[in-house]
């Protein structure tokens, strides 16, 4: 995992160093946006990652499979796409979580349902979502695109 | 219409559910069993140490996004786009887009009040579990073939997600 770090934080700096050429107050710009969206996440990373050690120190692998594993078919799907969606937090706290339920046995379309409901839907922010749109528009996206999500985890189950 | 500007407690409740939740987490597994707490402890120092310079790249990319893709861009691209090229360009602006969800609700409604489709608000909300800067991270945790499959069908199916909600609004409005 460090070697791929080093290799991106590589790729990364030298495209700031050639962007600076090009517009040095932009890429300046970028670099404190950067810094401001890394700090602004910094207590969410702590939380997540505490989680992950919890996860895996008391969550035996049986009670993960249990719930969440191929033998408990839809069940196990629609658990994964609940959880997601009543989990609301930024992509980034989605792939740890996700990396410890499939380490502990979960099943990938499950796993890969769980994923894609954190990210796109808010069954909290669903108010907020009919005052911006319209209460129609809210549930017609959040129950479209949770069913959808529940598919793409079929799909790759198929696909893996 | 930003929920983040409201004061008070609900803030720092709000935007700090996960934190709070997993302190109780470790006060109750420490009155539990101090050793295994402990040892949850430090797996997670070394599962966040092991991707911190990850992380960092990360953002250092997304500061790049930010900036030199604007807000105002996205709007002028979505707004006028209306056939196959808008709905691409939906997909490829959510998978762009970082932060909850949420936060881009008022930008889209603007878009549409310009006249960009239900279709494209919605391919733009459903490609948003997509996140390309993310990726790296996304590949370490998951493994490859589980994170590359994952964001192609996931983009894939947003384009007739987004036509289905589309055509059932369309259907209210008659």
């Amino acid at each position: 995992m460090f070697k791929v770090g080093v290799i991106y934080l590589v790729i990364i700096s030298v495209s700031y160093l050639i962007l600076l050429r090009i517009d040095r107050g932009k890429t300046l710009l970028s670099l404190q946006v950067a810094g401001r969206s890394l700090r602004k996440l910094i207590p969410l990373l702590i939380a997540v990652f505490g989680l992950v050690g919890l996860f895996q120190v008391f969550l035996s692998p049986d009670q993960v499979e249990q719930a969440l594993g191929a033998g408990n078919g839809w069940m196990s799907l629609f658990l994964g796409g609940a959880l997601g969606a009543v989990a609301i937090g930024p992509p980034l706290a989605a792939y740890p979580l996700a990396g410890s339920m499939l380490d502990a046995g979960a099943w990938p379309p499950a796993v890969a349902a769980f994923v894609i409901t954190w990210i796109s839907i808010g069954v909290i922010t669903l108010p907020f979502e009919a005052s911006v749109f319209s209460i129609r528009y809210a549930l017609l996206r959040n129950g479209i695109g949770f069913i959808s999500a529940l598919l793409v985890g079929l799909l790759l189950g198929a696909l893996l | 219409m930003n929920p983040q500007e409201k004061p008070g407690i609900w803030l720092v409740i709000r935007s700090q559910w996960l934190l709070l939740t997993v302190t109780g987490l470790y006060c109750w597994a420490f009155s539990l069993d101090q050793g295994k707490a402990l040892l949850a402890l430090q797996i997670s120092a070394e599962t966040l140490a092991s991707v911190l310079l990850l992380i960092a790249a990360v953002f250092g990319l997304v500061g790049l996004l930010q900036v030199w893709i604007s807000r105002d861009l996205i709007v002028r691209l979505l707004g006028r786009e209306g056939g196959v090229r808008g709905l691409l360009l939906a997909a490829l602006c959510g998978t762009l887009l970082i932060g909850p969800a949420y936060i881009i609700f008022p930008l889209l409604m603007s878009i549409h009040k310009q006249g960009a489709r239900w279709a494209v608000v919605t391919i733009v909300l459903s490609a948003y579990a997509v996140k390309l800067q993310m990726i790296p991270i996304e590949i370490e945790f998951l493994g490859w073939p589980f994170a590359l499959g994952r964001s192609l069908l996931t983009v894939a199916l947003a384009i007739p997600t987004g036509l289905l909600v589309e055509a059932l609004m369309e259907r209210s409005k008659l």
